[in-house]
C-alpha cells in the first residue's frame, strides 16, 4: 500500500516538559516550606497566606495536576502521534489545553493561599476554576479522540487503552465530586452532606490517585520503557488483564478511606475487599514493565533514564501492596490520621511519579533538541540524591505515624489514657519531622540538578520542531481476530467498555448512600447550625482546619475515652461540606463544644489559642491565626447561605433569611461580652467569634439531649 | 507473516523472534516500533489474583450472612468496652486512699509532670494563669483545702471551662498535682500574674 507522508509537531510535547519542570520545583519548594512549618510553627508569622492550612493545598496541587498532569500531557502529545501514526488532530485544541490548564494552576495559587477553598482534598478549587477544569478537559478529550479516529495504525497500542481510561474517568469523577450550588462566585456548598459528601469526596480522592496518578503514568511507561530500553512489551495478555481488572476494580476501593468511621459496614467493607484485589492488577503493571527490561539490566546500569524508570515502577508496585495493606481494618486503625499515610503517598509521587517524570524527560529533551543528554553523570546522582531523599522522607513518617498511634492506643495499669494529652504524642515524633524535612531538602536538590541538566541539555542543541514520518493508511480489520483485538480496532466501543467498567463501582456504592435511608439512621437531637455557627463553619474551611484537625471519633476505646462517644453518621446530615479531615497533627475537634470531654476548651481559650498557640501550649505546633481577630465577618452572603442551605435540604424555616443576621448578632455580641467579661479585648463582628461559635457547638447536639 | 527465513531473527516455524529471549513476538503488534510478547500470565501472579479474590468472598459472606463481631463495628466496639468493664470491675473509692497533702519528692515530681502536661494548657507552667485563674496567689475562687482542691480537679466547674479529670487521672495523679499546687505553686513569683480571683485566704 501506498505511504503518506505527514509530520509531528514537538512543540507542544515542548511547551508540557518545559511546564512539568517549572512546577515540579514549585510543588516540591511549596512542600519544603510546609514541611518546616511543622517544625518552625511560626514561621509563616502572622502573614496568612503562607500559613501551613492554607498552602498545603497549594503543594499537593501542584505535584498531582501541575508536575504529574503536565508530565502525561507530554507523554500523551509526543507519544499518541507516534503510536497512531498521524499529528495531532488540532494545533488550536492543544493550545487551548496547554494555556488552559496552565491558567488552572495559576488560579490554584492565587485562590488556595488567600482562603478559596471547597475544602475537599485534591478538589479543593472554588466553583467556578471547576468550570474551566471541565472545559478545557473537554477540549483536551477532543484532541485526544480526534487523532484516535485519524490514526493509520487500526489497532490502538496499550498505552492508548490508559490514556482513554484516564479522560473518561477523570470527567466522571470531577464532574460527579464537584456538584455544588453557589452561595457566590467564590463560594458554593456541596450537594451532598456529611457522610454522602464524605463517601463522593473519596470515591473521588482515591480515583484521582488512581486515573491521575497512576493509568496515565502506566500509559507512559508503556511507550516510554520499551523506546528506551528498545525491548518488545512482556505480556500482551497481561496488559489485557491487568487493563480491565485495574480499572474495574479501582473505582470501589474509595471507602478505604472512611475505615471506621460513620459510613455503613456493607460500604467499608467494599472498599477493603476491593483493595485487596488490587494488589494482583497492579502488579501486573509492575510485572509488565519490569520484566520488559528482561535482557536490557546492563542498559540499565548505566541508564539514568532506565534507573528512574526502574525505582518508579519498583516504587509503584511498593505502594500498590501497601495501600491494600492500610485498607485492611486491622492496620488502618493504627494508620490512620497519621504520618503513616503521608509517607504511603511520598512512595507513590516521589518515587513512581516523579521518576516516571525524571526518566521521561532525561529521554526527551536530547530527542527533542538532537543532542545528547548534557551530562549523564549529573543524571545518575540526581537519580541517587532523588533515592535517597525519597527512603529519607518516607522511613521517619512510617515511624512517626506508628510511634504515635501506638501513644494515642496507650492506657495505663489504672486503665486511664497513657498520653491524655494529644501534644504530648506530637512532641514525640517532632525529631521524625526534622528527618522529613531533611529528606525533602535532598529531593529538592536532586530536583536543581535535574534542571540544571535538562536546560543545559537543550541549550547545547536546537530544538527540532518537526519530524515527518511516513505510513500506511489503515487497512480494514482482519477476520478471526479475538474480541479484544477487534475492540482495539474499534476505540469508541473501548472507550464505552471502559466507561461501563469504572461506573459499576461509583454506582454500586453511591446510589445506596443516597437513597437507602437505612444508611444513615436519623437523629431528632441533631440541629442545623446557627446562622454565626455557620459563618465560623466557613472560617473552619477558608482556614483549612481539616488539614490537621479531623472532626471523626472512631468506636475505639482510647478514642471515646479521649474525644467522646463515637461519631454518628446523622450527626453529619447538615455538614455541607462534610470536615471528617484525614490526618491529626491536632486532636479530633468532633465533640469540641461538649462541656463534660476531656477535650472540652472555654471560649477565652479558644481566643487565646488561636492569637497565640504557643502563650497557651509552649510546645504546641501550630500556627498562630491572628487576622482572625482583625478580619470582619461577612455578613452580606448569611442570608444566601441560609437560601442555598435550604434548597439542599437543611430545614431552616421558611423566610429564615431575614432573621438570621439578628441572630447572628445576638449571639456574637454573647460571646464577645463573655470575652471580655474575661479581660480579652475583642469586638464583636470579627471571624474569630464565629470560629468559636463553630467549635461549642461541635458534638453538642447528641450529648444536650442524653 | 511467517517467513522462511533460518536467521536469528526468526524461529523454526518462520515467526519473528524476539533474539534475547527467544520467545515468539505477536505478529502485526508494532507499535512505533514497540513489539509486544506474548508470555503467559506468571503462575505466582495468578495464584495471587485467585487468593485475593476467595478473600474478598470470605470477607463478604463474613460480613453478610454471619454478622462477625470484627466487621460489624458496632459489635466489635460494644466488645471491646464490654471486656474492659468486666476486666476491671468498678473498685467503691479504696478504702486506703486518703485526700491529704502528699510531701514525698516522688509525688511532687509526678504531680509537676502532669502539671506541666495538662494543668499548663490553661493556669500556664509557672502558675499564673491565662484561661484559668492564677495559681500562686492567696485569692480562691473555691476554697483553698487539700480537699476543696481535690473535688475541683475531680468534678471540674463546667460553667468555667475547667473540666472534670476523674476520667482521665487516676485518684493518686490528681493528689499528686494537688499537692504540687499547694506545695510549689502557690507563693511562687510567676511572669505574667493574671489578677486575682476570689476571696483572700490568709
Amino acid at each position: 500500500m501506498e505511504l503518506q507522508k505527514f509530520t509531528y509537531d514537538n512543540r507542544l510535547t515542548n511547551l508540557f516538559i518545559w511546564a512539568t519542570v517549572g512546577w515540579g520545583i514549585v510543588a516540591m519548594l511549596v512542600g519544603l516550606t510546609i514541611a518546616l512549618e511543622l517544625i518552625f510553627p511560626n514561621m509563616s508569622g502572622e502573614i496568612s497566606w503562607l500559613v501551613f492550612s492554607r498552602i498545603r493545598p497549594v503543594h499537593t496541587n501542584a505535584a498531582i495536576f501541575a508536575f504529574v498532569g503536565n508530565g502525561f500531557f507530554a507523554a500523551i502529545y509526543y507519544s499518541m502521534p507516534r503510536l497512531l501514526k498521524t499529528p495531532m488532530y488540532s494545533k488550536a485544541l492543544g493550545n487551548i489545553h496547554f494555556w488552559g490548564w496552565q491558567l488552572i494552576i495559576v488560579l490554584a495559587a492565587l485562590t488556595y493561599p488567600f482562603g478559596f477553598t471547597q475544602s475537599k482534598e485534591y478538589a479543593e478549587l472554588i466553583w467556578p476554576i471547576d468550570v474551566l477544569v471541565v472545559v478545557i478537559w473537554v477540549f483536551f478529550g477532543l484532541n485526544l479522540f480526534a487523532t484516535i479516529v485519524n490514526r493509520r495504525v487500526k489497532h490502538i497500542y496499550v498505552a492508548i487503552w490508559f490514556y482513554i481510561a484516564t479522560w473518561v474517568t477523570i470527567a466522571v469523577l470531577y464532574i460527579v465530586n464537584n456538584l455544588a450550588l453557589p452561595v457566590s462566585l467564590t463560594l458554593s456548598y456541596p450537594i451532598y452532606a456529611g457522610i454522602q459528601d464524605a463517601l463522593v469526596q473519596w470515591w473521588y480522592g482515591h480515583n484521582a490517585v488512581a486515573f491521575f496518578l497512576t493509568t496515565p503514568i502506566l500509559g507512559m511507561m508503556y511507550y516510554f520503557i520499551p523506546k528506551a530500553a528498545n525491548r518488545p512489551i512482556y505480556s500482551y495478555k497481561l496488559s489485557i488483564i491487568h487493563f480491565w481488572a485495574l480499572i474495574f476494580l479501582y473505582i470501589w476501593a474509595g471507602p478505604h478511606h472512611l475505615l471506621y468511621s460513620a459510613l455503613p459496614d456493607w460500604a467499608q467493607a467494599l472498599g477493603v475487599v476491593f483493595s485487596v484485589m488490587l494488589i494482583a492488577p497492579s502488579w501486573g503493571g509492575m510485572i509488565n514493565g519490569l520484566l520488559t527490561l528482561r535482557g536490557a539490566w546492563d542498559k540499565v546500569r548505566e541508564d539514568p533514564v532506565l534507573k528512574m524508570f526502574v525505582v518508579g515502577v519498583t516504587a509503584y508496585g511498593m505502594s500498590t501492596f501497601e495501600g491494600p495493606m492500610l485498607s485492611l481494618k486491622t492496620v488502618n486503625a493504627l494508620s490512620h490520621f497519621t504520618d503513616w499515610t503521608i509517607a504511603h503517598v511520598h512512595i507513590g509521587t516521589l518515587g513512581w511519579n516523579s521518576m516516571m517524570n525524571f526518566g521521561m524527560i532525561y529521554w526527551l529533551v536530547p530527542r527533542l533538541f538532537k543532542t545528547k543528554l548534557y551530562s549523564v553523570k549529573l543524571a545518575n546522582t540526581h537519580f541517587w540524591i532523588a533515592t535517597l531523599g525519597m527512603l529519607f522522607f518516607s522511613i521517619p513518617l512510617y515511624f512517626a505515624g506508628f510511634t504515635q498511634a501506638l501513644m494515642w492506643k496507650e492506657f495505663t495499669a489504672e486503665g486511664f489514657l497513657a498520653y491524655p494529652n494529644f501534644l504530648e504524642t506530637v512532641t514525640q515524633i517532632l525529631p521524625m519531622y526534622y528527618l522529613r524535612a531533611f529528606g525533602g531538602a535532598l529531593y529538592v536538590i536532586g530536583a536543581i540538578l535535574f534542571i540544571y541538566n535538562v536546560w543545559k541539555t537543550a541549550a547545547q542543541g536546537k530544538f527540532n520542531r518537526y519530524e515527518n514520518d511516513e505510513a500506511a493508511p489503515k487497512g480494514p480489520a482482519k477476520k478471526g481476530e479475538s474480541f479484544h483485538r477487534s475492540i482495539e480496532g474499534k476505540p469508541l466501543k473501548f472507550t464505552l467498555l471502559a466507561l461501563v467498567a469504572i461506573l459499576i463501582g461509583g454506582l454500586f456504592e453511591v446510589v445506596p448512600m443516597y437513597l437507602v435511608k437505612s444508611n444513615i439512621p436519623t437523629i431528632a437531637a441533631v440541629k442545623p447550625y446557627t446562622p454565626l455557627e455557620l459563618e465560623g463553619r466557613d472560617v473552619y474551611i477558608a482556614e483549612g482546619c481539616y488539614l490537621c484537625h479531623s472532626q471523626m471519633i472512631r468506636p475505639f476505646r482510647n478514642e471515646t475515652e479521649r474525644y467522646g462517644e463515637y461519631t454518628k453518621a446523622g450527626e453529619t446530615v447538615y455538614d455541607h461540606p462534610f470536615q471528617f479531615g484525614s490526618k491529626r497533627t491536632g486532636p479530633d475537634l468532633a465533640r469540641e463544644g461538649v462541656k463534660t470531654l476531656p477535650n472540652y476548651k472555654p471560649d477565652s481559650w479558644h481566643f487565646n489559642h488561636m492569637i497565640n498557640p504557643q502563650k497557651v501550649s509552649p510546645e504546641s505546633i501550630m500556627p498562630p491565626y491572628p487576622w482572625l481577630a482583625e478580619n470582619e465577618i461577612d455578613i452580606s452572603l448569611t442570608p444566601n447561605k441560609i437560601n442555598v442551605m435550604r434548597t439542599l435540604g437543611v430545614p431552616y424555616p421558611e423566610g429564615y433569611e431575614d432573621q438570621a443576621i439578628a441572630d447572628l448578632k445576638a449571639q456574637y455580641d454573647q460571646i464577645a461580652n463573655g470575652l471580655r467579661s474575661g479581660g480579652i479585648e475583642v469586638e464583636d463582628n470579627k471571624e474569630i467569634i464565629a470560629l468559636i461559635a463553630y467549635l461549642q457547638r461541635l458534638g453538642t447536639d447528641v450529648y444536650n439531649n442524653k | 507473516m511467517a517467513t522462511d527465513n533460518k536467521d536469528k531473527t526468526h524461529d523454526e516455524e518462520g515467526y519473528e523472534i524476539d533474539t534475547l529471549t527467544n520467545e515468539r513476538l505477536i505478529q502485526d503488534h508494532t507499535y512505533d516500533g514497540i513489539k509486544e510478547l506474548d508470555n503467559d500470565l506468571p503462575p505466582w501472579w495468578k495464584w495471587l489474583f485467585y487468593l485475593t479474590i476467595i478473600f474478598a468472598i470470605v470477607y463478604m459472606v463474613r460480613l453478610f450472612v454471619f454478622q462477625a463481631d470484627d466487621l460489624v463495628q458496632e459489635s466489635e466496639y460494644q466488645l471491646v468496652m464490654d471486656k474492659h468493664a468486666k476486666d476491671n470491675p468498678k473498685s467503691d473509692e479504696s478504702n486506703t486512699f486518703k485526700i491529704e497533702l502528699l510531701t514525698s519528692s516522688a509525688d511532687l515530681e509526678a504531680g509537676k509532670e502532669t502539671w506541666t502536661k495538662i494543668c499548663a494548657a490553661c493556669h500556664l507552667v509557672d502558675g499564673g494563669g491565662i484561661v484559668g485563674p492564677n495559681m500562686t496567689d492567696n485569692y480562691w475562687i473555691h476554697g483553698n483545702t487539700v480537699d476543696d482542691l481535690y473535688t475541683i480537679v475531680t468534678n471540674g466547674v463546667i460553667e468555667k471551662g475547667m473540666i472534670p479529670y476523674n476520667t482521665q487521672l487516676s485518684e493518686k495523679a490528681r493528689l499528686q498535682v494537688v499537692s504540687y499546687i499547694l506545695t510549689d505553686i502557690v507563693g511562687s513569683t510567676p511572669a505574667t500574674p493574671k489578677a486575682p480571683e476570689g476571696k483572700e485566704y490568709k
